[in-house]
């Protein structure tokens, strides 16, 4: 367990209570992952029960307790995407990658998300890929995109 | 002495100490009410919305969640009005889309002329997701050991990482606020199993009674009770006495005697 990384995040915040989800944000974003050791430690350090962590983890989507890959694709599937063929993108991806989303590739590169619109239906279908969307795509624009995250 | 308010349940003039809940007030005055998330001997959270109830008078018309809604002077209030009662079958048959097989769910949706369900999923779980399990462990006992996880139809009961917990401290306070029977305590020869969803979440070895000899609960119950009921009033617990013995005080009372006066320590008995 790495306990000096999280106490150098816990000192950032004085009230450290009030600064949970800002704080599973941070070590969230150190370890690409919130592993259950560091959750346990902080857990004692800042007097909050475990299971208050465990179920605040669980409510936001965007903690996971599991390793993410290198990239992480959402794919949205909101009305827009869905009538323009995002079912399509998702069976390629899935085919590609072999996985289902909420999973990792085994190489570690891709985590691959569902989302239901990230407001960018004229582009639609579109895909994220870390921080950066890929509208109107298509299965073969796909995986001309996919290649650049190798 | 607090101040009494006067309010008006289904025409019937009731009166309520200030700062009760309306369906205090009603269960006072004998008005049934359903509810299922409710339970006295916890703050009310009013998530299961069946105690629903129609006031006007001195608020605004409308519906409010009867175990959460504080009484008010002049409040007038209906508790099965057609609008209620539309809405609280429509409650009841979401309720029993997840617990199809709930003897406690099919007796109440019953009781409201519900005896189907349109949301049926092919799936059957007893836990209605009332939340009394999570807030007895945590706002009574103290011991955290239970918790939500996930959102919409996966919500469900568990413990911090799915595992078996070392918080729970195997009261069984849990089992004993559940409507539903959702949660186990099984006890066999000297140990003490905690379940729900299918998962064991906590094993625990029973103490022995010091008279009888019988297994009959958990040390770290033990602990908290005697932290929480006779420390506080200098006192120290140091033998047991389970709850059968308890009740046969005459057989147990010479022995009881003469260690109190020993000691000046209660004896007790712990609740099952
Ligand atoms: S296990 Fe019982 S008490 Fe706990 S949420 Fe489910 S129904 Fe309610
Ligand atoms: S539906 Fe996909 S971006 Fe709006
Ligand atoms: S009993 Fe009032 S909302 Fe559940």
């Amino acid at each position: 367990m790495d306990v000096q990384t999280v106490d150098k995040i816990l000192d950032k915040f004085p009230d450290t209570t009030g600064n949970l989800i800002a704080i599973l944000h941070e070590v969230q974003n150190h370890f690409n992952y919130l592993p259950e050791a560091e959750l346990r430690y902080i857990a004692k350090k800042i007097d909050i029960p475990i299971t208050q962590i465990y179920s605040i983890v669980h409510f936001y989507n965007r903690f996971t307790l599991s390793p993410k890959g290198k990239h992480e694709i959402s794919i949205c599937l909101g009305t827009a995407c869905h009538v323009k063929g995002a079912g399509k993108i998702l069976d390629e991806l899935k085919e590609k990658l072999e996985i289902n989303p909420g999973d990792t590739t085994e190489d570690m590169n891709f985590s691959l998300e569902v989302v239901r619109c990230i407001g960018a239906c004229s582009l639609a279908p579109a895909v994220v890929i870390d921080e950066d969307t890929y509208g109107d795509l298509t299965p073969k624009k796909l995986t001309k995109t996919l290649s650049k995250y190798k | 002495m607090a101040e009494m308010i006067n309010l008006t349940i289904n025409g019937k003039k009731v009166q309520a100490p200030r700062g009760k809940t309306v369906l205090e007030a009603a269960t006072d005055a004998d008005i049934y009410i359903p509810t299922l998330c409710y339970h006295p001997a916890l703050e009310p959270e009013g998530t299961c919305r069946l105690c629903i109830v129609e006031v006007s008078g001195s608020l605004r018309k409308g519906i409010r969640v009867s175990c959460i809604q504080e009484v008010k002077e002049g409040l007038v209030v209906e508790t099965e009005t057609e609008e209620i009662n539309k809405h609280r079958r429509l409650l009841l048959e979401l309720f029993l889309g997840r617990s199809p097989d709930s003897p406690y769910l099919i007796d109440l949706a019953a009781r409201h002329g519900v005896t189907s369900s349109r949301f049926l999923t092919g799936e059957s779980n007893d836990c209605v997701l009332c939340g009394r399990c999570v807030r007895v462990c945590r706002d009574e006992i103290g011991a955290y050991a239970l918790c939500f996880v996930n959102r919409g139809p996966d919500r469900k009961v568990t413990t911090d990482f799915e595992r078996l917990s070392e918080y729970c401290i195997g009261c069984g306070s849990c089992a004993q606020v559940c409507p539903t029977g959702a949660i186990q305590v099984q006890d066999r020869g000297n140990e003490r199993k905690i379940s729900t969803w299918g998962q064991v979440f906590a094993k625990f070895k029973l103490e022995r009674c010091d008279h009888c000899g019988t297994p009959f609960a958990p040390a770290k119950y033990l602990e908290l009770i005697n932290k929480k009921a006779y420390q506080p009033k200098g006192l120290e617990l140091v033998d047991y006495i389970c709850p059968e013995c308890f009740k046969n005080r005459d057989r147990a009372s010479e022995k009881r005697k003469a260690s109190a006066l020993r000691s000046s320590v209660v004896k007790w008995s712990v609740p099952r």
